[in-house]
């Protein structure tokens, strides 16, 4: 796609708290892509896109935060990418930058391992992650997917907690 | 709702006959493990079901792997994901020419990548409820099964896992009613091909103008790169091992077919030749 090479996250964390305002931005701008593009079909003149941002280019407080999860810009809004709002529930730590744009295809469970490792959650702790404030989907569901049955305002909200906590 | 209950009874009552096998190279033992053969309820998941074929087969481990022993199965090279209910595994890879449905029960090389682990009973009873939560969400804004009390969600997951109709259905016909307010929003159903991950999103079940969906719509709207009803010719759309009609009201569908889980698991695989 066209617009991923401007996904890149910028280097600090200045970025964080500037997100709600970037967020603002992302919905006004008008996708540069045909929105009739299939999620899965990359348009046949799209250049093979830049492989994966730099290590250096991911925020300071992420041990080793996937490269696909890169923090929400105003050209990210593809049809391949969703934008994904991770909110704390119980005594979760607060992420710093709470928006990011993650693939439409990758899975719940790896978005829990993304976020275990962001807040630091030692690895026998459990992370649980809810849609809807209701029901926790299975780790193979793919955040598309979750996205067309409950996103809302454009986005996919999910909340995160170190205990179970709806049912 | 409740006129076709026999319909819901006779769904309930669908057994697939099963012979578990132990992968042969995995046999640490010199004597082999006899066959285990099973009868195992359609609405039902493996791992309620294989406590005595794990005691028969991890007998045949060596000593120390007995103690960490998590059994997966395989059918045909396909792992098969516990987390599906057994009916919608069996249309998805089985076949009603080939009975018993043999599959193999491994116990090492467990395949990270496409199976969850599934360490105790009680995740099968929270995937189970999570997943009854989320048709719920779709259906009726999680109103019904939020507003059950914490002894009404119990008793519809003991009724699944001790195959109780009676117990599971007075519950589960609160969630299933799709009368005046409580009017399904959207049909939570979930459309299975091999080798790909299901297909779900919202799909309602009338028009704009009130007339009632039926399957052939939904699959025109889910699965839009086969053309509908003539994809039939290569394909078999399979719902609790039946092949439905295509123009079936999707309501109806979803009231009576739907799996425990609340969800219309819908099948769509290859057509062989001569299939019965």
């Amino acid at each position: 796609m066209s617009g991923e090479g401007t996904e890149l996250p910028s280097t600090t964390e200045e970025r964080g708290e500037r997100e709600n305002e970037a967020a603002e931005t992302a919905a006004s701008v008008p996708d540069t892509d045909p929105p009739s593009t299939p999620p899965s079909v990359a348009p046949p003149s799209s250049a093979t896109p830049p492989p994966t941002p730099p290590a250096a280019a991911t925020p300071p407080p992420a041990a080793t935060p996937h490269p696909a999860v890169t923090p929400a810009s105003p050209k990210a809004t593809s049809s391949t990418k969703i934008d994904v709002l991770l909110k704390p529930a119980g005594n979760a730590p607060i992420l710093k930058k709470k928006k990011w744009t993650v693939d439409r295809h990758k899975q719940i469970g790896w978005i829990s391992e993304f976020i275990r490792k962001f807040i630091k959650t030692e690895t026998e702790d459990s992370v649980f992650v809810y849609v809807n404030q209701s029901f926790s989907p299975s780790p193979d569901t793919e955040i598309g997917t979750l996205f067309d049955c409950f996103g809302s305002d454009g986005k996919l909200v999910i909340y995160y907690c170190r205990t179970q906590a709806w049912g | 709702m409740a006129d076709d209950r026999e319909i819901l009874r006779e769904v309930w009552d669908g057994r697939i006959p099963v012979c578990f096998l132990m992968a042969h190279e995995e046999i640490e033992t010199l004597e082999e493990p006899e066959p285990y053969f099973l009868l195992v309820p359609r609405q039902s998941y493996f791992p309620l079901v294989t406590d005595k074929a794990h005691r028969q087969f991890s007998k045949h481990l060596s000593p120390e792997r007995q103690q960490s022993a998590e059994m997966w199965l395989e059918f045909d090279g396909e792992p098969l994901k516990w987390h599906y209910p057994v009916g919608v595994l069996f249309d998805l890879y089985g076949s009603a020419r080939t009975l018993p449905w043999t599959l193999t029960v491994h116990y090492q090389n467990f395949p990270e990548d496409e199976l969850l682990h599934c360490p105790c009973k009680e995740a099968v009873e929270a995937h189970f409820m999570a997943t009854v939560k989320e048709a719920d969400a779709m259906k009726h804004r999680g109103q019904i099964i939020n507003g059950m009390q914490k002894k009404d969600h119990k008793q519809l997951w003991t009724g699944v896992q001790n195959d109780k109709f009676d117990q599971f259905w007075s519950v589960n016909r609160k969630l299933m009613e799709s009368e005046g307010e409580d009017v399904f929003k959207h049909i939570p159903f979930r459309i299975h091909q091999p080798n790909t991950l299901p297909i779900q999103k919202l799909f309602k079940p009338t028009d704009d103008n009130g007339e009632p969906h039926t399957l052939e719509h939904l699959l025109t709207f889910a699965v839009p790169d086969l053309e509908w009803p003539d994809a039939l010719k290569s394909k078999r759309v399979l719902v609790q091992g039946i092949e439905p009609s295509l123009s079936t009201p999707l309501l109806w569908m979803s009231e009576h077919l739907s799996y425990p889980d609340n969800f219309l698991h819908v099948c769509v695989v290859p057509k062989v030749e001569n299939e019965d």
